[in-house]
């Protein structure tokens, strides 16, 4: 079967779940209030087997054997199931143009960088839908992931900054929603605060890519009157031939650059645009937090290597000190700040912070090895996080508590939940073996041929991780003696151990979490030729100009 | 000009077909309603022998009914807008769609090597421009169709309570008369406004622009159920009249200056000075006191927010885009037909600059401040022009670029596109407002609370209007000020400059139009608190009441479509056949 026989399979998994999120939320609002909740079920199975269906579409992808595409070989700036390939030629011809006029193209394509964040996303999706699979109101719930789905991918896939910022800005509207229609007490001022952080950030963001797009004069072809266009393929020729003249000269370089880290920062988030971070994931229902964490904030991450990374090296070289400043303070500081925390889902959120840190360490090495390890980190994190994030939901929902200290010896009372937790908890201190511990080492090692031994600083900071981390999971699941002690929210109720679908969701997710530690190369090897495609045609060039 | 050969020569008539129509249709506005039972007695002793003339007398009930003014202005308004639009979609930059209507009425292919003055022309530019203003007036009057009662609706009812069905027979003719007086106004201010877009001559131009403003004037204070309208309009209208004879004065010393009031021969003459007469400075400094006026460029604008506030919602709408457009137009004629210089800077740009500045920060400032949303949208329409005026001040720059685009035809094509789509999203929220105030709401932001809750379609559509006069891509309102920010990038930056001797020495190399576009940003940017307020009071708090609003199925079409076009002219083909459009009439203003 071929891949492509249904069009582009990138523009499926774009369009495909907002269109049928869309209409799956229509169908849920005309439902007649007598069936709404036979509907809202089988909307939830149709819903299920559709992220099913896309999950094996970008797994298909995935398989070499199956599909054909050697992803370790793809040169720089060459993109897989790329609708538009040679852009400049099939804009002219309006093969993928959107709308002329300003230059703005439905240019898709995916690379070592891009892939395993869209695999990562079209596998979070199902297993978000597992844990909560009996969230209030289903229906709208489910539909409402289902257009994050399509918005996240199409972040991911978009090759033109029009709609590639176009999404960006789409996937706040589920996340505000799921926020505040289902999120905890004090939502209202979470949402808000995501929203306006978050949207703030990407103005700045805006400001920049116009810059970009002011700069990126393309032959003029019929009905462009501005002469410029979007496309990140365009740009990245230009930047490449023009060097530091690229955007006029290095300092409006350096100016954008700036521009864009706070947009992508604000995202990811690093110190001190993160404080948004752990309010949304608090209030956030699980799902919410497992996409937010486990997908959105890789957005901010990914946006920085494929737009300010890519594009402006020269400026990335003369910021360097910049971002380990920036990425060893997130790094402690959020690892100090989980030390404190007495609520498990908001030392969870303070972890991730922690470990957007380490992947701007990673980027910051500016060697391949590095650079692959932040991706690698943020696919790891991508599975990680998601996974301690449901079972945290999972206390909050058969507990009822997520303070520290408040129940002792669940493991006793729920077996399940303790096992998961230990698994969940080990994978993200960075146990060998699992996901973590790879994409870690490989940013210390990269750190080390850096910058030699100051690489005790981060590795230091590994040891407050497994502090907090183990210090957490003692106090919950094995303290408190023979009999353990249940937390007063329970009202005496029997405890009851997870649900077979919350299990199933998280088992997945373990099973990912240990095969990639196992066998990382799967992923790392398309990420490290990504890499060093990147730092030997590109980076080195422009250390040679940059330094002497 | 003798009327006759303007409706003889078959080429006059065709060319100005859309006008014609308007006034076939003022005609009828007249004569249908008083359509009846009328008769006359033959002065012959003796005998009783009545003939019928069918005017006056008992009125018909079909031709009487209050529906009928506004059926008949909003089918002429449909019908002008789609010949003008036919007119337009086929080659728009062929010598055959260029008219140029001479002093005796005839039309010719070319205004150049014609004899006697030409009064009108019709181009790409003023076919575009009729189109946007019969679309906004079109979907002022379709408002209207569930907008104006002549006595307030629960009287009437109480009147057929008490059973005097005579009384409501008048009351229903007095609504008649009374919305043949709206849309005969409405159908004059599209007569107006076409004259304007047409004139070649300054005189005909300030015909034009009285006959819109003074309809326009009455129009404000229609709406005589509310305390605020009569107020509105005479405030509106003392200050608009002092503005017109200023700038009555103004012409009459450009007349002085050079005698003629042709835009060709005025601009020939300017070109021919080796310095600027203090006399044509100081006419053309009045003209554009007016044109301020007309545009509510800031220190103009003062009585442009109580004007919106106390005029019905549609016509607030009509004052915002329409007639604001119409400000634009004669800018464009006036300071860049006829004083725009070969090559260099014009002599205005500080001065419209300024203007410009001064005006998107005023019109943000005032709109972050200010509690009714009619009063908010108001002061956002201040700072559109702004953002316009921007532009303009870029296109007085004269810069030139490399390859075959021109700048100055960009910028124009810019201030087009804006224009147009502004009729979609900014007459759009008026009509939302429009339906909350024939409930008595509408003047309050607590009028809006919870408006999803009891609409949820009119209240997205009220967000998605919001969020496209704050400029989120991609919506139509991203990509009018993308293109306007383009043009005064275009005209201030070029490809030789170099960016690599640190900021400070950039910034000294830059033009300083160049800082509008910066700031026309950061407005945006604060921009967004006030239009996202409306957007959070909508959705997440409680409403006053669970009640739908009122039963207007046509309105509620005419919404659900400005917000599909809102949408669709942001990105995909349509926006590219509106680009299209607006650069073939960018192009035919400088052609």
């Amino acid at each position: 079967m071929d891949l492509t026989m249904f069009g582009n399979p990138l523009t499926i998994l774009t369009l495909g779940p907002i269109c049928a999120g869309f209409a799956f939320m229509l169908v849920a609002w005309a439902a007649p209030p007598s069936k709404r909740k036979e509907i809202s079920q089988y909307i939830r199975l149709l819903i299920f087997s559709f992220s099913l269906l896309l999950l094996s579409l970008s797994t298909l992808m995935f398989l070499e054997s199956y599909s054909g595409i050697s992803w370790t070989s793809l040169a720089l700036n060459e993109y897989v199931y790329d609708n538009c390939a040679n852009a400049s030629i099939a804009i002219e011809a309006g093969g993928c143009s959107l709308v002329d006029g300003f230059g703005v193209s439905w240019h898709v394509g995916v690379d070592g960088l891009s892939f395993p964040m869209v695999w990562l996303t079209t596998l979070l999706i199902p297993i978000a839908i597992l844990v909560e699979w009996n969230a209030k109101k289903g229906a709208q719930f489910h539909s409402l992931i289902l257009m994050m789905e399509g918005a996240l991918i199409g972040v991911f896939v978009s090759l033109d900054l029009f709609v590639f910022y176009t999404f960006w800005e789409l996937t706040l509207i589920p996340m505000f929603f799921l926020i505040l229609l289902w999120g905890g007490e004090d939502r209202k001022y979470a949402a808000q605060k995501f929203f306006i952080y978050t949207f703030t950030a990407s103005v700045l963001m805006l400001l920049g890519i116009l810059v970009m797009y002011y700069f990126t004069r393309v032959p003029v072809w019929e009905g462009n009157i501005t002469g410029r266009a979007f496309d990140i393929t365009l740009m990245a020729s230009s930047s490449n031939n023009l060097g530091s003249a690229f955007l006029g000269g290095f300092g409006m370089q350096k100016a954008v650059f700036l521009l864009l880290l706070v947009g992508f920062a604000a995202k990811m988030p690093s110190v001190p645009v993160h404080t948004w971070l752990p309010d949304a994931h608090v209030q956030a229902p699980t799902a919410g937090s497992m996409l937010l964490a486990g997908v959105m904030l890789k957005m901010g991450a990914y946006g920085f290597l494929r737009i300010a990374v890519e594009l402006l090296p020269g400026a990335m070289v003369h910021y360097q000190l910049l971002l380990i400043v920036l990425g060893m303070i997130s790094l402690v500081y959020g690892a100090m700040v989980c030390l404190g925390q007495t609520n498990l889902k908001r030392m969870v959120a303070y972890s991730s912070v922690s470990h957007m840190g380490l992947i701007f360490i990673g980027i910051a090495t500016m060697q391949p090895l590095g650079i692959a390890g932040a991706i690698f980190m943020m696919l790891a994190h991508g599975i990680i996080s998601p996974y301690l994030f449901a079972v945290c939901g999972a206390f909050k929902h058969h507990y009822h508590t997520l303070e520290i200290g408040s129940m002792r010896g669940i493991a006793k009372f729920s077996p399940w939940l303790g096992g998961h937790m230990m698994t969940a908890w080990m994978a993200s201190l960075g146990l060998p073996l699992m996901a973590g511990f790879v994409a870690e080492v490989a940013i210390m090692i990269a750190f080390w041929m850096a910058f030699g031994w100051w690489v005790i600083l981060p590795a230091l900071t590994l040891i407050i991780t497994a502090t907090y981390y183990l210090w957490s999971m003692q106090r919950t699941i094995f303290e408190g003696g023979e009999e353990g002690e249940l937390p007063d929210s329970l009202h005496g109720d029997e405890p009851v151990d997870v649900s077979w679908h919350e299990n199933s969701g998280m088992f997945i997710l373990a099973v990912f979490a240990i095969l990639l530690g196992v066998l990382p190369f799967i992923f790392f090897d398309m990420m490290s030729s990504y890499s060093y495609e990147f730092v030997n045609e590109i980076l080195l060039d422009v250390l040679n100009e940059v330094i002497p | 000009m003798s009327t006759l050969t303007l409706i003889s020569d078959p080429q006059t008539a065709t060319a100005l077909l859309p006008e014609f129509t308007l006034i076939v249709g003022i005609t009828l506005l007249i004569i249908i309603p008083n359509l009846g039972k009328g008769t006359f007695r033959l002065p012959i002793p003796n005998t009783n022998i009545r003939l019928p003339y069918f005017l006056g007398g008992e009125r018909y009930a079909f031709t009487s009914s209050p529906r009928i003014p506004g059926v008949i202005s909003v089918f002429t308004l449909l019908f002008s807008t789609s010949l003008a639009l036919w007119s337009q979609m086929q080659n728009p930059l062929s010598d055959s769609n260029v008219w140029c209507i001479s002093i005796t009425g005839e039309a010719f292919n070319s205004c150049v090597g014609m004899i006697e003055p030409s009064l009108l022309k019709i181009d790409g530019f003023s076919r575009l421009l009729e189109i946007v203003f019969y679309g906004a007036l079109m979907l002022c009057g379709v408002a209207m169709w569930s907008r104006m009662p002549a006595t307030p609706r629960f009287m009437i009812h109480a009147q057929v309570l008490a059973g005097r069905r005579e009384d409501e027979r008048i009351a229903k003719l007095l609504d008649n008369r009374r919305q043949v007086d709206f849309h005969l106004l409405l159908l004059m201010v599209a007569l107006g406004m076409s004259v304007v877009a047409l004139a070649n001559d300054l005189f005909v131009l300030f015909i034009g622009l009285e006959l819109a403003s003074l309809s326009s004037y009455v129009l404000v204070a229609f709406m005589k159920e509310t305390d605020e309208a009569p107020e509105a309009g005479m405030k509106y209208f003392i200050v608009g009249s002092v503005a017109s004879a200023i700038g009555l004065y103004g012409i009459s010393l450009l007349y002085l200056w050079n005698g003629n009031l042709q835009i060709s021969d005025l601009a020939s003459s300017w070109q021919a000075m080796d310095s600027i007469d203090p006399l044509a400075l100081v006419g053309l400094g009045f003209i554009v006191v007016t044109i301020g006026f007309k545009v509510s460029a800031a220190p103009f604008h003062l009585a442009v927010p109580d004007a919106y506030t106390g005029a019905s919602s549609p016509v607030a709408g009509v004052l915002a885009t329409a007639s604001k457009a119409m400000g634009f137009v004669v800018l464009l004629r006036v300071l860049v037909s006829i004083t725009m210089p070969e090559s260099g800077e014009a002599f205005w740009v500080p001065i419209v600059g300024l203007l410009a500045a001064v005006t998107m920060t005023w019109g943000n400032f005032g709109a972050l401040s200010s509690e009714s949303p009619k009063r908010m949208l108001a002061y956002s329409s201040v700072a559109h022009a702004g953002y316009l005026l921007a532009a303009v001040a870029a296109l007085g720059l004269n810069a030139s670029r490399e390859g075959d685009h021109v700048v100055a035809e960009l910028i124009v094509a810019a201030m087009l596109f804006h224009l147009t789509v502004l009729v979609l999203f900014k007459l759009g929220s008026f009509l939302v407002l429009s339906m909350l105030e024939s409930e008595g709401r509408g003047s309050k932001l607590e009028d809006l609370y919870g408006l999803a809750k009891r609409e949820p379609l009119i209240a997205t559509a009220l967000f998605i209007f919001m969020l496209s006069l704050a400029g989120v891509p991609p919506l139509s309102g991203f990509l009018s000020k993308l293109l306007l920010v383009s043009g005064i990038v275009d005209a201030t930056i070029h490809n030789t400059m170099n960016f690599d001797d640190g900021i400070i020495a950039v910034i000294r190399s830059l033009h300083w139009v160049f800082f509008l576009a910066l700031l026309v940003f950061l407005n945006s940017a604060l921009s967004l608190f006030y239009y996202l307020r409306v957007g959070w009071v909508m959705f997440f708090e409680n409403p006053p009441t669970r009640k739908r609003l009122v039963y207007a199925p046509f309105l509620r079409i005419t919404i659900m479509l400005c917000m599909v076009g809102t949408l669709a002219f942001g990105i995909g083909p349509l926006a590219d056949h509106l680009l299209t459009l607006v650069s073939n009439a960018a192009e035919a203003f400088f052609g």
